[in-house]
């Protein structure tokens, strides 16, 4: 009965919401104009008004200045307006463009080309449930250049956001279809920092399938003034997006390019070859010998022999016989036994025999996994509009293969947007974009994986035996790095498809005079799918002997409905008063299913499935929902185009909170003050336009708090609380424990947020700047900090303890100027800084730290109170110790200042090996010593497109860079220390290692084993200048004459060259200074990452 | 005109807005999904399976490779390879020099608090503490619980939460006790928790029964041997005593079987014949179970088989080349109790495999190889050790490798689990067995003045050892290790017990060298030495003969230095002291001279 009642309750009230809205449009009466009688007059004028492409512009409106007498154009885009005969000004304006005055002496042709140029003042900008003009923005608005931002390569909106938009930062890397991530101002919490998006109206927090060409314009609201009617969802930043409507006649666009990306050239480590690491394992035993005392004559290797006959061995490996000289009974071909595909498991893999020569040349893993790749995209728009409506169709093929050989992104999406124009008054439409993805990936996580294994795998090590199935480390002496090649190409049979519909359709309707109200449904549908097998092993030292079929698929939707009813009245040209009320209601569901099987008769991709294999089956699944309820509103008031004011408020109720704090609210209130409208700044002639502009407001977040937060729970896991109670050896039994601390008195966390800004342009509209200047605290903040282990380890709840401020400064200026009648530029210039300092962890630790990477037991990040985000902690370096009596008299210093004839300064302490500098001068070097030792956020980041025209020629660069950031590059951690496993070592241990006679080195001596005083933990070692400037993509495009084309049936055909990645300025050794970001809490740290790929492309624009 | 049109349209608003929010309270409530409420647990059954999640804590593993705090699974295994036995000298931490490197400064007692392994044991501990505490604070409200039932489940309960807090005291010493009561979890170490063991395991003698229906659940014998355990550790010699008297003469194991030694010293090391006479307390290990993971199969020890082998993985846990040199006997087969050292066995150290070597043939305790492979013994029915072929790094970790947690060729299939890059294996971790029992009853013995007593104690040890059934022979087929053994023994074995008033002639103190390294040979790999080490008070004095024996040797543990009141007893995890601080005083004490 109960859930009778509310079922109907529900229904109910959603029928009652339509009523309510529904009711009201019929209200609505055909609301005219008041339309002054115009009489007739003598004069005619006549004229064509054209776009800047020079297009005819049907429907854009002719009205003589200071009456209401005016025409629409035709449409071939002519008009003829009775005028009076002493002349007067002509207003054009039109929806999207600039509207143009023009002054006439009397009767004959005026002729006008309207300019849809971004820069103007009037230019519309979408804003929070609203459409603003640039010049009446309270808030911080970054406004970015589609058209520049979308000639970046690549498939992602958000890696084409990097250095486009003052205020956001985006950090990624150069695998295809991964991700950036992506910060506005800063950090806001320790989870998830991404954005919310708004396309078309709709939230939501992944746009990685949007088609970029399908974006029409792009903002993203940075402060609180701007954001906060977005309430709970709006503190990381809002990104607004709005997808391209028809206009004008049809239209049919083709945009396509191909390209070809390389992978870096060269010894992209600095790896030393194989004769070299005959020498480096000779040099460490020999070293490691004396320090022992032992003779260094004595000194063996499993690969190269004895000291008195070292050298490369011939056969790696044949049978049970290691490092073989010359040939020998067991390097015998025909003992050769290996079943690269074998399903006997270990016992089978116990019965091969490899034999695998030597590679003394070396083999070049970098490049035998990176290899040239194509990259390819196709994209179709049909548009067009008129009184009735618009459509917009778009599809888009998308390929990019991955220079990492079975990486890729395959991306197929259909767009159709239309709109209707029911009468004058009411019009209904739909967005909708629907998306198919193939994209194999690889996670890059710790040198265990394979672009670590290329920079692991000795070289000597050929990528085939002698019968060419995979050669590996097998053999004693060889290190634990596994084939690279083998475990690319063993990822051929791996799939994903994802499939996503997402979109929006809406009805609006214009009330009374100055009432619109608006309804809008939308959100998306998904389904993504992935399989993965895994191949069994026998070239590694480290084999899985099993093998696998994996799949898991996900599924889900969300819906947000929006209901808006806006007012706008000017009142006398003084007083332009715009009203919002609305509700909205969000609610997602989601569910994830995934199994594996073992043991499979045959690996025909089309046999396996989960069902085919005889081994274990495991499955699991797990279903997610959330739901938010909202009530928004909004004011914007605007006295004599002077005086501007904002106020928005948000009342968000989520699911995730107790009924006791379930519901927050978020103000916000903006001001402008657009001096350069006063009297007394009217002769300042260079400056066109200035406004002050200041905001404050509270923003809420609650996206990382996971749904069960209110909740204690218990449950069980086979792997964790089953137990073989009955001791069978085979069976067990299920159990419990508690698996979720619940915390039913969350609250919502507040963003408390203001912003300074002022927005100019100068030199009569040359130059537009934007200054921000911003401060953020996060209170409340919602973190699941550790909590200590008499606690158990069930899962810990968030909870409001942290807290932590950021300020920094977004700067953008554009210019657009002339230096001859054909030659025209246009600049665009971003600046982004963040300082961000953690306030509050916990009321016990004042830290976290994350990646232990092989420093296990010890961590490289520490997210500490006073410092920014992800910094690297460690000891410092301040030199090697040179000679004994050095150790010497450090210890003796060191047990006078400890009163302690037990304690030495330093553990493990050694000529050749670090000497740590005593951060807290207590004498000695013990854990409190550690300290920060670099940041990965960068002082400031910056962007620079320069775009000229010349003729019927076209240039563009995009320059971005770093500066002031710091990275953690682990990789030098397996290449400079013998010791860290037996892999490849760089040419830096070999030759820049300390020796006796070479104290001025940059590595410490070469020894087996590892110790406090070298690489068992972190220490400065590995921190280096991250900073870099980019050429992230150049562009040279020729526009065939438009005379030429015209007979064809075309309109604009446009043919360019691009070249992305061009070059890098940097010091950083490592193979790409810019870096995946994996965590918000850990980033920084390079340990083999997918490195950004120099580009050469080809592509073509054609209008018909 | 106008007016009416805004008056509908406010009232409709008015009503959509009035009927909002009784859609919104409802719209706003989602359940917790996939998860059990404590209702739901508070049952019977619901009680039983919270049981069975108290025992599964036990080997502390949650995942793949991962124990219950989340680290990696070895940095928890409840064997305490790493912190009893490669601690005690009985091993190195093996592979190559640089692979976990925080097992390198627990070895050389250079780990300072900030150490993420031990506070990985921390943790894992603790989880088995509150799942314990749970049970205790649930099962009041099930109803449906029987009353004999209900002291069962109490008393298995809190024999684990001593179990847990044993691990606890012989590691860290001064530790917060948390039970069932407690409600603010920030609390102090500073109250010795000795008594609390004392009473749980007291619980769990007065309350459980003497057998099980299943032989996973601990009993009332076990209970009695481990509260004499926790008497030893504090010298309470004659109240051990009395447990251990009770225990040798009547205890059973929980399937009923009269506690004894078994005949064959390796069955203690086998799925096939675990659960037996000697198992008096033990953690259930599984292979192949539906989990497709090695989780549940001894999944700590992951990393401690030889390299380049069959197990494929990891070359940890080499035994130490002091450890082997003890097996070395005398004429009369008895153990070279002082300066073993001074006749070490023949190892091939710096000998490629490929080269010739032949193995030591002066005589040897045959529990050496049960204990450690070396290069030309069989090594179970895998082949004789091929020497440096199988070890990862001679030159930092010497030359042998461990034996007594690794499963036989014939029966892998079964009781080694290959679902992970390194084995797992079902065989049995044994907390505590007979043999255990016996030396520390003979301990405890001896310090009563009791020598003949005691001596007949490690004499039951010793004959099984003497025991032909121990001879590890040579196979018939080298290279077909499956056609079995022959009779001729690999190596030159003889050991003997100790003639009839050998401790008596020896005195208090010989006859606890003796026991003490007895104990050492019998117990070895096993987990154990470290903390007897610490608890005789001869840590200092043995492990810094060990370092200067062993460390100009094998360089792993070269600079290793044992601090007299300092390294009895790990440091308080950094990690701990920092979560349990407010206003920056933590309620934790740091163990004394750690800094």
């Amino acid at each position: 009965m109960k859930k009778f009642t509310h079922r109907w309750q529900r229904k109910s009230c959603l029928v009652l919401m339509l009523l309510a809205f529904g009711g009201a449009v019929p209200l609505q009466a055909a609301v005219t104009a008041d339309k002054a009688t115009i009489k007739p007059l003598a004069w005619p004028i006549t004229g064509k008004v054209t776009s800047s492409a020079g297009e005819p512009l049907p429907g854009v409106t002719v009205l003589l200045k200071g009456t209401s007498n005016g025409t629409a154009t035709d449409a071939n885009g002519n008009y003829s307006l009775s005028v009076p005969e002493n002349g007067g000004t002509l207003v054009f304006s039109f929806i999207g463009y600039t509207t143009q005055e023009k002054t006439f002496s009397g009767p004959g042709t005026v002729n006008v080309t309207m300019a849809d140029d971004a820069r103007a003042l009037e230019e519309v900008v979408v804003t929070g449930y609203a459409v603003q003009q640039k010049k009446d923005l309270t808030g911080s608005v970054a406004v970015v250049n589609v058209e520049e931002m979308t000639k970046q390569p690549t498939a992602q909106v958000t890696s084409m956001l990097q250095g486009r938009a003052a205020g956001v930062t985006v950090v990624g890397n150069g695998q295809p279809g991964e991700a950036p991530q992506i910060r506005i101002r800063g950090f806001n919490t320790f989870g998830n920092n991404n954005p919310l998006y708004v396309v078309d109206g709709v939230p939501t927090t992944n746009i990685n399938d949007l088609n970029p060409n399908d974006i029409a314009n792009l903002q993203v609201l940075k402060d609180a003034g701007s954001a906060s009617i977005y309430g709970s969802r709006a503190a990381n930043g809002v990104v607004i997006i709005t997808t391209r409507k028809g206009k004008d006649k049809i239209k049919v666009q083709y945009d396509g390019y191909y390209g070809t990306q390389r992978p870096k050239t060269g010894n992209v480590w600095n790896l030393a070859n194989p004769t070299e690491m005959a020498e480096i394992t000779r040099q460490a035993l020999t070293n490691t010998a004396i320090a022992n005392g032992k003779d260094p004559a004595a000194i063996s290797h499993p690969q190269y022999g004895t000291a008195s006959n070292w050298g490369l061995p011939d056969y790696l490996v044949a049978g049970n016989s290691f490092g073989i000289k010359g040939e020998t009974p067991a390097t015998d071909p025909s003992l050769y036994r290996t079943n690269p595909n074998y399903t006997g498991g270990n016992t089978e893999l116990g019965t091969f025999y490899r034999i695998v020569e030597a590679n003394k040349e070396g083999t070049d893993w970098f490049h035998e996994i990176f290899r040239p790749a194509p990259i390819t995209s196709h994209n179709v728009a049909v548009s067009g509009g008129g009184d009735q409506g618009s459509y917009y169709f778009s599809a888009n093929y998308f390929n990019q293969q991955g220079a990492l050989i079975n990486t890729y992104l395959k991306r197929y999406t259909v767009r159709s947007n239309s709109q209707f124009n029911v009468n004058k008054n009411i019009r209904v439409g739909e967005n909708i974009g629907y998306s198919a993805t193939d994209n194999p990936r690889i996670t890059a996580v710790g040198g265990d994986d394979p672009i670590g294994y290329a920079f692991r795998q000795q070289p000597i090590i050929p990528i085939r035996d002698i019968m060419g199935n995979y050669a590996g480390s097998f053999a004693t002496g060889l290190g634990n790095s596994r084939n690279p090649v083998a475990a690319m190409e063993r990822r051929i049979n791996n799939k994903s498809l994802g499939t996503r519909l997402f979109g929006n359709a809406f009805a609006e309707a214009d009330i009374f005079r100055d009432f619109t109200l608006r309804t809008s449904f939308g959100g998306e549908y998904y389904a993504n799918t992935d399989n993965s097998f895994t191949f069994p092993e026998y070239e590694n030292s480290e084999n899985n002997t099993f093998n696998q079929y994996t799949q898991n698929a996900s599924s889900g939707y969300n819906w947000t409905w929006t209901n808006t009813l806006a007012y706008h009245k000017n009142f006398n040209e003084v007083h332009d008063l715009r009203v919002l009320v609305g509700t909205e209601a969000f609610d997602s569901r989601g569910i994830n299913l995934g199994g594996t099987t073992q043991s499979y008769f045959s690996f025909d991709p089309n046999y396996t499935t989960l069902g085919t294999g005889f081994g274990g089956q495991t499955n699991s699944s797990s279903r997610s929902a959330e739901s938010l309820f909202s009530l928004i509103g909004r004011v914007d008031y605007n006295l004599k185009d002077k005086y501007l004011l904002g106020a928005v408020i948000r009342r968000d109720g989520s699911s995730k909170f107790g009924a006791s704090n379930r519901y927050g609210v978020f103000p916000a209130v903006s001001a402008g003050w657009r001096i350069s409208q006063e009297e007394f700044m009217k002769g300042i002639s260079w400056l066109a336009d200035l406004k002050i502009r200041g905001g404050y407001g509270i923003m809420g977040n609650q996206i990382n708090i996971t749904a069960g937060n209110i909740f204690t729970t218990y449950g069980g896991e086979r792997r964790n609380t089953y137990y073989d109670i009955a001791g069978t050896n085979q069976n067990i039994e299920l159990g419990f424990r508690k698996t979720r601390i619940g915390n039913p008195d969350a609250k919502w966390e507040s963003n408390i947020n203001s912003n300074i800004g002022l927005d100019a342009t100068l030199f009569g509209g040359v130059f537009d700047v934007t200054v921000d200047y911003y401060r953020k605290q996060i209170v409340d903040l919602l973190f699941n900090p550790e909590l200590p282990g008499t606690y158990s380890t069930a899962e810990r709840p968030y909870v409001n303890i942290a807290e932590m401020k950021n300020s920094g400064i977004d700067a953008a200026i554009t210019g657009h100027f002339s230096a001859t009648q054909d030659l025209k530029f246009d600049i665009t210039g971003t600046l982004t800084t963040y300082n961000n300092k953690i306030l509050k962890v916990s009321n016990g630790a004042q830290n976290f730290d994350a990646e232990g990477r092989r420093f296990n037991g010890s961590n490289i990040i520490r997210n500490m109170v006073g410092e920014s985000m992800s910094s690297f902690f460690g000891y410092q370096i301040e030199g090697f110790w040179n000679n004994q009596a050095e150790i010497d008299a450090a210890n003796a210093q060191a047990r006078t200042a400890a009163d302690d004839a037990n304690v030495v300064y330093q553990s493990d302490v050694a000529v050749g090996r670090f000497r740590y500098t005593d951060i807290n001068g207590d004498g000695l070097i013990t854990a409190n010593d550690r300290t920060v030792l670099g940041s990965p956020n960068p002082d400031f980041s910056y962007g620079l497109n320069v775009a000229a025209t010349y003729r019927n020629f076209d240039f563009n660069i995009f320059l971005y860079g770093t500066q002031g950031n710091e990275i953690w590059n682990q990789v030098k951690w397996w290449t400079d220390f013998y010791g860290n496993f037996a892999g490849v070592k760089s040419k830096t241990a070999l030759y820049d290692s300390w020796m006796p006679e070479r104290t001025n080195a940059t590595a410490p001596i070469l020894e087996t084993g590892g110790s406090f005083s070298t690489s068992s933990v972190p220490n400065s070692y590995y921190v280096e200048n991250g900073s870099y400037l980019r050429a992230r993509n150049a562009q040279l495009g020729y526009t065939l004459p438009a005379n030429l084309l015209s007979k064809y049936g075309v309109g604009r055909l446009r043919v360019y060259l691009q070249g992305a990645n061009l070059f890098t300025i940097t010091k950083y050794s490592g193979l790409d200074p810019e870096l995946n970001a994996a965590t918000t809490t850990a980033f920084g740290i390079d340990e083999g990452n997918y490195p950004n790929m120099r580009q050469y492309l080809i592509g073509v624009n054609v209008t018909f | 005109m106008k007016k009416p049109r805004y008056i509908i349209m406010a009232a409709a608003l008015a009503i959509a807005m009035q009927i909002l929010p009784a859609c919104k309270d409802e719209f706003l409530e989602k359940p917790v999904l996939g998860a059990l409420s404590e209702e739901l647990v508070a049952t019977r059954a619901g009680v039983n399976a919270l049981l069975i999640g108290a025992y599964a804590a036990l080997d502390a593993q949650q995942g793949d490779q991962q124990n219950l705090s989340g680290g990696n699974a070895w940095e928890a295994s409840p064997t305490n390879w790493i912190y009893g036995s490669v601690a005690g000298g009985d091993a190195h931490k093996g592979s190559d020099g640089t692979d976990q490197p925080a097992i390198n400064v627990i070895a050389k007692f250079l780990t300072d608090p900030s150490n993420g392994f031990l506070n990985s044991k921390w943790r894992a501990v603790y989880e088995g503490i509150s799942r314990t505490n749970l049970i205790l604070s649930i099962m009041p409200k099930a109803a449906d619980i029987p009353d004999a039932e209900r002291k069962t489940i109490e008393a298995e309960a809190r024999f684990l939460r001593a179990h847990y807090y044993f691990e606890l005291k012989k590691m860290f010493n001064m530790v917060p006790w948390i039970d069932e009561t407690t409600t603010d979890y920030n609390q102090p170490n500073n109250v010795d928790i000795w008594p609390n063991i004392e009473a749980d395991f007291q619980f769990a003698t007065d309350n459980l029964p003497a057998t099980q229906a299943q032989v996973g659940r601990v009993n009332k014998w076990a209970a009695m041997a481990y509260l004499g355990k926790t008497y030893l550790y504090q010298k309470k010699y004659q109240e051990a005593k009395t447990q251990f008297d009770q225990v040798i003469a009547s205890g059973v194991t929980s399937n009923n079987l009269k506690y004894g030694l078994v005949d064959k010293f390796k069955d203690n090391f086998d799925a096939a014949t675990e659960n037996n006479k000697e198992s008096v307390f033990a953690i259930q290990m599984v292979a192949n179970d539906v989990t497709n993971s090695i989780a549940n199969a001894n999944q700590g020890e992951m990393l401690t088989y030889p390299y380049n082998s069959p197990f494929r993985c990891c070359g940890f846990y080499q035994p130490a080349i002091d450890l082997v040199n003890s097996y070395r006997t005398d004429a009369n087969g008895l153990p070279v109790v002082n300066n073993y050292n001074a006749n070490p066995v023949k190892n091939d150290m710096g000998i490629l495999s490929k080269d010739p070597f032949t193995p030591d043939a002066g005589t040897l305790d045959p529990r050496l190889d049960w204990t450690a492979g070396r290069r030309g013994i069989p090594y179970l029915d895998w082949g004789n050790h091929p020497g440096q072929n199988w070890i990862r790094e001679q030159s930092t970790a010497g030359p042998y490798s461990p034996k007594k947690h690794v499963y036989w060729k014939a029966t892998a299939d079964k009781f080694s689990d290959q679902h992970s890059w390194a084995p797992g294996s079902a065989i049995n971790y044994v907390v505590i067995r007979f043999a255990d029992v016996l030396l520390m009853a003979a301990e405890a013995e001896t310090q009563l003045g009791n020598l003949g007593q005691a001596q007949g104690y490690v004499n039951m040890v010793r004959a099984r050892a003497a025991n032909p059934a121990n001879i590890v022979y040579t196979y018939v087929d080298n290279n077909d290790p499956a056609k079995g053994f022959t009779t001729t023994p690999a190596a030159n074995y003889n050991v003997a017990p100790y003639p009839s008033g050998a401790f008596t002639a020896l005195g208090k103190e010989g006859a606890l060298n003796a026991i003490y390294f007895e104990r050492k040979l019998e117990l070895a790999m096993e987990g154990h030495r470290f903390f007897d080490l610490v608890r005789w008070g001869i840590a200092d004095q043995v492990l810094n003969a060990f370092f200067a024996y062993e460390g100009a040797i094998v360089p792993d543990v070269r600079g290793g230095q044992f601090v007299k009141n300092k390294n009895e007893y790990y440091p308080i995890p950094l990690r701990q002291i920092e979560l349990q601080s407010t206003n920056g005083e933590s309620s934790l004490t740091q163990n004394p001279n750690y800094r």
